[in-house]
């Protein structure tokens, strides 16, 4: 029994060691996993993730990738052709700003969608013109939760 | 004896504090403030009456005024503006860091860019369209300062189009160079430098929607069944 309770023991004193090791490993990282993660929550704006990305690779984009504009595409590119010099805050966080500006540009596009019935009823638009629609979303009564989140996300609040 | 060793230390964590503080306005990526974006709708919003722009003929314009070579020519500070139809329009002023020479913007406005584009798409912004107005101090040549303002002016709407998918229709570009000046009294001053955006007109029946005819065509359906 006593056997059986060392066991049990040793492996609870193993697993507490192993989470306290992966605490300390995270620890320099915490701070920026923690904002990513309040980002993933709210779609990023496009100002905060432009400035993340100043941050985190501002420095890798002057040395690397001299020339390459504000371009999604063409700093992506730069970026991942040299990973292998790039800073490790650099290299942690480019995709993720990528994809969040990425998101608010769909989130555009989820308007129409969420807020078709508002769209339609309470402000006689149309789905294929839903920007023409938002300044009256903004005022209109009988909004949905769901179209004002999907509002927030694209930006429009 | 322990008084003036704890007086040292005391010296040390003043001395840390103050190189600390006097350190944090050299970090390089916070070495410019980028505006807000409500600071950017605020400023933009109000218009009234549109003007009659043809942005094609204005900077043929410019660049034929850049070109004369005649005697008569006024010094900078007493250029008549080139483009004076601008000048009453709801404008914002904003400082962008260019490399020197070239239209490339440094990651240093990188959020500022994007402020703009936040603003662009925010609801009261979205009926109207803008112009993006390039400009030098009166340093060098002044038809490669108007060739200059131009391509950078074309590098941040082909931003707000490219990466932040602000509709084409709505953002033009114009490069003035140092014919029209943003402080005119003081030609060379780096205010000069900076980067203007000018609400020009309301949208007539056109709409902001990023490019993808996908999602809309998918909505109409749902529509349809209701």
């Amino acid at each position: 029994l006593t056997v059986a309770r060392r066991i049990v023991s040793d492996a609870a004193m193993v697993r507490g060691r192993t989470i306290l090791l992966i605490l300390v490993l995270m620890s320099p990282s915490l701070a920026s996993a923690q904002a990513m993660r309040v980002n993933s929550a709210k779609v990023m704006s496009y100002g905060d993730a432009s400035a993340l990305l100043a941050k985190s690779c501002g420095a890798d984009i002057e040395a690397n990738c001299r020339g390459v504009n504000l371009d999604a595409t063409r700093l992506r590119e730069c970026l991942s052709r040299n990973t292998d010099v790039i800073s490790a805050q650099c290299k942690t966080d480019y995709l993720g700003v990528f994809d969040a500006i990425q998101k608010r540009i769909n989130a555009r596009v989820t308007v129409a969608n969420a807020c078709t019935r508002e769209i339609v009823k309470l402000c006689n638009g149309s789905t294929k013109e839903t920007s023409k629609s938002i300044p009256c979303l903004m005022t209109a009564r009988g909004v949905t939760r769901n179209c004002t989140q999907a509002m927030d996300d694209a930006g429009y609040r | 004896m322990r008084r003036p060793a704890t007086h040292g230390l005391r010296g040390i964590g003043l001395l840390a504090a103050l190189a600390l503080l006097a350190g944090l306005p050299i970090s390089p990526s916070r070495a410019q403030s980028a505006p807000s974006r409500d600071d950017i709708v605020a400023k933009l919003k109000d218009f009234d009456s549109a003007p009659d722009l043809d942005i094609s003929a204005l900077r043929q314009s410019v660049l034929d005024r850049s070109r004369s070579r005649s005697r008569k020519e006024p010094d900078p500070d007493k250029r008549p503006p080139v483009v004076p139809q601008i000048l009453n329009l709801p404008t914002f002023t904003v400082s962008v860091d260019f490399d020197s020479d070239t239209p490339v913007v440094r990651p240093s406005s990188y959020e500022t860019v994007g402020r703009i584009a936040d603003a662009l798409v925010y609801a009261d912004l979205l009926p109207y369209s803008f112009l993006i107005v390039g400009h030098t101090a009166s340093d060098g040549k002044r038809e490669s300062n108007v060739m200059l303002s131009q391509r950078r002016a074309d590098a941040i709407r082909d931003s707000l189009v490219n990466t932040f998918k602000i509709s084409s229709k709505r953002v033009q570009s114009l490069g003035l160079g140092e014919e029209q000046f943003i402080d005119q009294a003081h030609p060379t001053s780096p205010v000069n430098l900076q980067v203007q955006i000018v609400t020009i007109a309301k949208l007539p029946d056109q709409s902001e929607q990023p490019a993808q005819a996908s999602a809309p065509a998918a909505a109409k359906k749902k529509a349809k069944k209701r």
